[in-house]
């Protein structure tokens, strides 16, 4: 309860801010149509748009019919952009979900162990930092089958390692602290200081990294998508995107461009700004003013 | 001293053993491919002769682990074989690709440093100031928006819209041939501008947040202090500052090359530019296996030079981390 309690306390610290404020409203934004978009949406993400003579509506300029035009297959802009919501998002949560977990957890035993584990897990840190994820994730996803699942894999791959460097740090500091010592001497086992000392402290930090982890989620899902190494099946901002490039709407049809990549950029900067704002509750120096 | 040699060693162990993994990974993975093995080596359109060339390299008919052995020796040797497709051997290939992907890294790398420092430099010095919130905050923005949507946008503007530039490549056709040539033609300057900008406007975020922030805690030092007793001007005293600011940036320079190469695929890929990304992405596209794990090898291997030189640079300018 005590980190719930730490968690609200960073909300209000980010509420103090304009761009945190401004952070939280788009990003809940985005999370709401998220929710209800797909539902609301007048067509399905890959649904060809008829004229009332029952020709395609081919790059339609946006109209009363469809707000943001529509593509060279005829199919509605708005409907993508609100089902891609959905698919960018679910892929942020669950690659931020998953790099967290698996980061919080390697982090922690590195850190409150020590000696050899220690150096096996940091070492595998450090290869894991070599690789290039997009070249890398190209490669994986070439030779198999693109999926969104695997998309999230590659992102998890790609994410552990930071979260888990930054958790062992904090681990490092917290070990000698007094009330670890104290818990040792009461008798407590090696899971209970870990679970119920430990892991608290650490928390925040995490929180902190899965908040950067939806946004590198929602990045890198849209850079690969855009790279047509996406999933063929779900219809995502980077899909939409990569589909615009390739009919060369940058030269004709602005409306099919600009909605994914402005989506895109404003929850991108949103997450940054909130993550921006909680840093600088953990660490003052950083503040502009 | 000799800790300093324990510590490169030690560097330098983990450089290899991070390349053994990753040429580990990549064996494995073109061993999964489905249908035959031989495959990733070898093409149908290839004569009986190339084949021939192309078992031998990779020992096709030997067992696997021998195969796995020719393949770790071939790569560290830089010996990837031959293309499918093209008229050219894959090393051939790709140092003509490294060169031009250079061509549009390096100049604006060098801008992003030396403008990215001296905005940093007086955003720290005039702290507090509309100009240091302004320059943050754009920097800040700059460095979340994701950078191959500001390439098309500005693409969109100023080679669509306005026609002002060309709209991708490195040359118009029938422009001047050869390396040197081409990048001392005003043509390449052109071609350079647009995706130099975007790249520009990501890589300069760096220097400006990292050299304010390190001005900041020298501002407040004693030896400013002195210098400003000493009676010098306040020009002098900033160069003065300015100087020992520039510490971290040298390790940091390092490591953003590492990543901007990451990024450089999708900016090759929007702005057309003939370098190892767009390669990558081509040689995936026609299954290209040779030029694909080499250009990725090849990238994988920049990036964790860069890394290691920029932990030992590291370790020789900060005596404390010794």
């Amino acid at each position: 309860m005590a980190t719930f309690g730490q968690n609200l306390q960073g909300l209000r610290v980010i509420l103090r801010h304009p761009s945190g404020i401004a952070g939280v409203i788009v990003v809940t934004t985005f999370s709401v149509l998220a929710i209800i978009g797909p539902l609301v949406a007048p067509h399905g993400p890959f649904e060809v748009v008829y004229r009332a003579d029952h020709s395609v509506l081919r790059l339609s300029q946006p109209t009363w019919q469809a707000w943001l035009g529509t593509t060279n297959q005829g199919m509605d802009v708005f409907s993508q952009l609100l089902w891609g919501t959905r698919v960018a998002l679910l892929v942020g949560l669950l690659s931020a979900l998953g790099s967290v977990v698996l980061g919080t957890i390697i982090g922690l035993v590195a850190g409150y162990f020590g000696g050899w584990i220690d150096e096996v897990l940091m070492r595998l840190t450090d290869v894991a930092f070599g690789i290039p994820f997009l070249p890398f994730a190209m490669v994986v996803i070439s030779i198999t089958r693109p999926s969104l699942g695997l998309v999230i894999l590659l992102v998890v791959f790609f994410l552990w390692r930071t979260t888990a460097r930054v958790i062992r740090a904090q681990v490092l500091s917290l070990r000698t602290r007094p009330f670890v010592w104290a818990a040792r001497a009461a008798g407590a086992g090696h899971l209970r200081i870990l679970l119920h000392h430990i892991t608290p402290n650490v928390l925040p930090l995490s929180f902190l990294y899965a908040a950067i982890g939806v946004q590198a989620g929602v990045m890198l899902e849209a850079a690969l998508s855009f790279l047509g190494y996406g999933d063929p099946n779900a219809m995502s901002w980077g899909t939409m995107l990569n589909a615009a490039f390739q009919a060369g709407a940058m030269r004709s049809a602005w409306w099919w461009v600009l909605p994914p990549g402005v989506a895109l950029s404003l929850f991108v900067i949103a997450i940054f700004m909130i993550t921006r704002a909680y840093e600088e509750l953990l660490n003052p120096r950083l503040r502009v003013l | 001293m000799t800790h300093l040699a324990h510590a490169v060693l030690r560097r330098v162990v983990l450089l290899a053993l991070t390349v053994w993994c990753i040429l580990t990974i990549m064996f494995a993975l073109f061993k999964l491919l489905p249908g035959d093995p031989a495959a990733i080596f070898v093409d149908n359109n290839m004569s009986m002769e190339m084949i021939e060339h192309q078992k031998q390299l990779w020992g096709l008919n030997d067992p696997w682990w021998l195969q796995y052995l020719h393949y770790l020796g071939n790569m560290a040797l830089f010996r990837f074989g031959d293309s499918f497709f093209q008229n050219q051997t894959v090393g051939e290939i790709l140092a003509e690709k490294v060169a031009n992907t250079c061509a549009m890294i390096v100049p604006a790398l060098i801008v992003s440093v030396v403008f990215g420092t001296i905005l940093g430099a007086l955003a720290g010095w005039k702290r507090g100031t509309r100009f240091e919130q302004t320059t943050v905050t754009t920097a800040l923005v700059l460095h979340s928006a994701p950078s191959f949507f500001v390439g098309i946008l500005v693409l969109m503007v100023f080679s669509y819209q306005l026609r002002w530039l060309p709209p991708g490549g490195m040359v118009s056709l029938g422009g001047p041939e050869g390396f040197w040539a081409l990048i001392t033609s005003t043509d390449y300057l052109k071609h350079l501008i647009l995706p130099g900008l975007v790249l520009v406007s990501r890589e300069i975020t760096g220097p400006i947040l990292l050299v304010r922030s390190s001005m900041l805690e020298i501002k407040g030092s004693d030896f400013i202090d002195i210098l400003r007793a000493k009676g010098l001007s306040e020009r002098r005293i900033l160069t003065h500052a300015t100087r020992n600011a520039l510490l971290p940036l040298v390790t940091y320079i390092a490591v953003m090359t590492g990543l901007l190469l990451q990024g450089q695929v999708l900016l090759e890929i929007i702005f057309a530019w003939p370098g190892i990304g767009r390669e990558l992405v081509t040689a995936l596209g026609d299954l290209d296996y040779p030029v694909a794990q080499a250009a990725l090898y090849v990238m994988a291997l920049v990036i964790l030079l860069l890394n290691l030189l920029a932990d030992l640079l590291y370790g020789l300018i900060d005596p404390r981390s010794r």
